[in-house]
């Protein structure tokens, strides 16, 4: 049988998030204690393009703080540029542990396509 | 002999929609549940077609025995 699922992507992982910034281009994700415009995060803080104040995953929830002010002090673009790399390196590394090969391709409207190959027939 | 795949389609904006091709029997939901559980929250689910001409077939020959 065959069946399709869709995710809400929660941010867990470190080394993908590690992978997802290296991709990006971004510096690297600092753990610690981050500012926000109202008090502090503790977590794993992610700095984006233009971003006033870092993103800070929350690896225990899956759950992301940040403060971008409705787009004036960081752009939402980045965020979601991030979460999809995020969701990109994470299915690459777990399907890897399985000792699965991935193939990666850019679709045309900006998605990602993975293809995981679990192996041959029945 | 057909191939098993798991295609993961990963939005602009970071959301996910997997789907398994070319499994016999229950095996695709075990298949890919490894990368559903990584990734998050499972908002939706579809059995495709073939799930159902699987699973009718299997009946007919179980009551054919």
């Amino acid at each position: 049988m065959s069946h399709i699922v869709q995710i809400q992507t929660e941010v867990r992982d470190l080394v993908a998030v590690r992978a997802a910034c290296e991709r990006l281009k971004l510096p690297s994700p600092v753990i610690g204690s981050h500012r926000l415009y109202q008090g502090t995060v503790i977590g794993l803080g992610v700095e984006l393009p233009g971003w006033r104040y870092r993103v800070v995953c929350d690896l225990v929830n899956g759950q992301l703080r940040y403060d971008n002010f409705g787009g004036r002090w960081g752009e939402q673009v980045h965020l979601d540029r991030f979460l999809q790399g995020y969701a990109v390196e994470r299915t690459k590394i777990e399907a890897r542990k399985k000792g699965h090969t991935v193939t990666e391709q850019s679709l045309e409207d900006g998605s990602v396509k993975l293809t995981v190959n679990v192996g041959g027939g029945v | 002999m057909s191939s098993k795949t798991i295609e993961i389609i990963v939005t602009p904006n970071g959301q996910t929609r997997v789907e398994t091709k070319g499994f016999a029997g229950s095996e695709c939901r075990d298949a890919s549940r490894f990368i559903e559980s990584a990734l998050g929250q499972q908002t939706d689910e579809v059995l495709k077609a073939e799930f159902h001409q699987t699973t009718s077939q299997q009946q007919q020959v179980r009551q054919g025995e």
